[in-house]
């Protein structure tokens, strides 16, 4: 049974399409993502299901409940921005304590209390938005929307203003707090690495549809498109008849070919073939080599096309700009699009 | 060294004009008001004679009154409707934001005489709306009088309005939209929003406007001068007569009358300060 559907979703602004026929489910207590290049509506849906948004068509049900016209405070769904949104007049403790108040809730305090344990803001109850850092400031909008116990809670890009380490470590305090309570909760963001990292299900979006979704294994190894195959891993994307003519075998068929850079080897052009059965074997010349720490990414030069080659480092195994090198393409890992 | 130096005398030697201008027209004056009040009206024996002078006077005292009360009166009806008005700019288009604006700044400068003369050729006793709906046997300002405290409030009021609506109008774009929507979500209306989150958020900018319009009326001359003469006491018609007028030249006088409507001033800035941070915590 889903926890929350959306059922064909259109719509557009000023006569251009931004959701095109959107139709998904999810189940409860799901971490899900929609994953996709600024501009893609990917933003636009999960306003639309916070009602800050109309739809021109399609219907959004929320546990059996269609909410597809009702107003934002009736839907009961909590949402945190990307700016956090905080009310910079009020302190932490009455930040959080806003919607209760507006509900005329219970045990205020014990509540904001508990969400404040939870978010890890003891001590900076009495402080207000602009002496907190940027990932305090994004906790307490967590805590905001979280005191609420809302049906879904929908994340707007919430960790992209905060920088590298932090970011790191809100994802996971994130996921844990998501599975601590259980809550079903849609995720926005155009970073494929924190999607692969926090979700159970990722929808991957390009120009107002989802294009394809599943779970992160599924995803990133098994693209269904050229689109996903570049956006989501760097693949080496490349017409058959070019990858046919590199390889010297017509041995796959299809339109195109998807190869992770990271399944391809490299070594010397004179060094011997590595197992010539399951692999084919491509020259090329070492044009750019790059180090992203553990990673080194080589772009090889090939008669007709340019892969990219991920390797770990290891000390001492390292073909210079102008190398003369054999990439070792493995058979199995090859993906026909 | 020596460069940064040289750099440094250049700067200071082109904002000699604005220093001179400064210590000139507005600390010179100031301590001279000051010093003047101090002394009796031969300019030579020091005593606060004149201070008693005022405190002591009914008519002085009304004149302080009546200053007080139109200042307050106008500023806060000013600053209520220019709140509104600059909320409904901003549901405009840029454009006509844009326009609205810049018939606000033209009309913020229109005060003083011609003010005065436009609303005397309008609105006096034969002013052409007077006699136009009198023709029209529409009584609207029968019991309207120009020349009256009312009439008074009623043209401070509109040149004040402008102002503040200048003012304000700025710190409504600091109003984050997301603020709204977080608040939508959360359960709040928008009478909930305005009250614990717009409301607050434009009280510093709504509470200094409203430290300039009393300041403003305060001080305002010619605009009353043009309109009620000498028939309405106020404390800067009074200072006016004592500092310039034929009869009762009295400069000392007029100077501790000066100090006392700067105190107003001054005291009235501290105030709203005061109770706005009581009210806005976070700007501690």
């Amino acid at each position: 049974m889903s926890y929350v559907t959306i059922d064909q979703v259109t719509k557009g602004y000023h006569h251009q399409v931004v959701l095109e026929n959107i139709s998904l489910t999810l189940k409860k207590g799901e971490f899900a993502t929609l994953l996709g290049q600024s501009g893609c509506g990917k933003s636009t849906l999960l306003r639309s299901i916070a009602g800050l948004e109309d739809v021109d068509s399609g219907s959004i049900f929320i546990d059996g409940k269609d909410i597809t016209h009702i107003s934002p405070r009736q839907r009961e769904v909590g949402m945190v921005f990307q700016s956090y949104a905080l009310f910079p007049n009020m302190n932490v403790f009455d930040n959080i304590a806003y919607g209760l108040k507006m509900k005329k809730a219970k045990n205020i305090k014990t509540r904001v209390t508990k969400m404040i344990e939870l978010v890890d803001l003891v001590g900076k109850e009495q402080s207000y938005p602009h002496q907190l850092s940027g990932g305090q400031q994004q906790r307490v909008a967590l805590a905001r929307a979280l005191v609420m116990e809302p049906k879904v809670l929908l994340l707007d890009e919430p960790l992209s203003a905060l920088d590298a380490k932090i970011r790191k470590n809100l994802q996971k305090e994130l996921r844990r707090i998501q599975k601590e309570l259980e809550i079903t909760t849609i995720f926005v963001t155009h970073d494929q690495e924190e999607a692969m990292t926090m979700s159970d299900r990722i929808f991957v979006m390009n120009k107002g549809k989802i294009v394809q979704s599943g779970s992160p294994v599924e995803i990133y190894t098994s693209p269904v498109n050229t689109f996903v195959a570049k956006f989501i891993g760097n693949y080496n994307v490349l017409s058959m008849e070019v990858f046919h003519k590199l390889v010297h075998s017509t041995e796959l068929n299809g339109k195109e070919i998807a190869i992770r850079p990271e399944v391809l080897q490299i070594v010397s052009a004179n060094e011997g073939h590595l197992g010539l059965h399951d692999n084919w074997g491509i020259k090329g010349l070492v044009k750019d080599v790059s180090m992203t720490g553990n990673v080194l990414r080589y772009e090889v030069e090939t008669e007709g096309a340019a892969f990219l080659v991920d390797n770990l480092h290891h000390k001492g195994k390292m073909f210079e700009q102008g190398a003369q090198v054999q990439i070792f393409v493995p058979k199995k890992e090859c993906i026909i699009l | 060294m020596r460069k940064i130096k040289k750099q440094k005398f250049y700067l200071l030697a082109l904002l000699l004009p604005f220093i001179l201008f400064v210590v000139g027209f507005e600390i010179g004056p100031l301590v001279a008001m000051l010093r003047d009040s101090f002394h009796a009206d031969d300019g030579i024996q020091v005593t606060i004679q004149q201070y008693v002078t005022i405190f002591k006077s009914k008519f002085y005292l009304q004149a302080i009154q009546n200053s007080l009360v139109i200042s307050l009166v106008s500023a806060v009806i000013s600053v209520i409707i220019a709140v509104i008005a600059a909320y409904s700019f901003t549901k405009f288009s840029q454009k006509v934001q844009n326009r609205l604006v810049m018939i606000a700044n033209m009309t913020s400068n229109f005060e003083g005489i011609p003010l005065s003369f436009s609303f005397i050729i309008l609105l006096g006793n034969n002013g052409l709306f007077t006699l136009l709906f009198s023709k029209l046997g529409l009584d609207v300002f029968a019991g309207f009088n120009l020349y009256s405290w009312t009439g008074l409030i009623f043209v401070y009021i509109y040149f004040q309005i402008p102002l503040a609506v200048m003012l304000i109008y700025p710190s409504y774009q600091g109003i984050k939209k997301q603020w709204k929507e977080a608040s939508s979500l959360l359960g709040g209306t928008k009478l909930s929003f305005w009250l614990h989150i717009g409301i607050p958020v434009l009280l510093p900018s709504i509470a200094g406007t409203f430290s300039i319009l009393f300041a403003n009326a305060m001080g305002a001359y010619a605009t009353a001068y043009a309109l009620v003469g000498s028939n309405y006491n106020l404390l800067s018609l009074q200072i006016a007569s004592l500092v310039s007028s034929d009869v009762t030249l009295k400069p000392q006088l007029g100077s501790a009358m000066g100090v006392l409507l700067a105190s107003a001033m001054i005291g009235a800035m501290w105030f709203n300060n005061r109770m706005m941070r009581r009210i806005r915590r976070d700007l501690r």
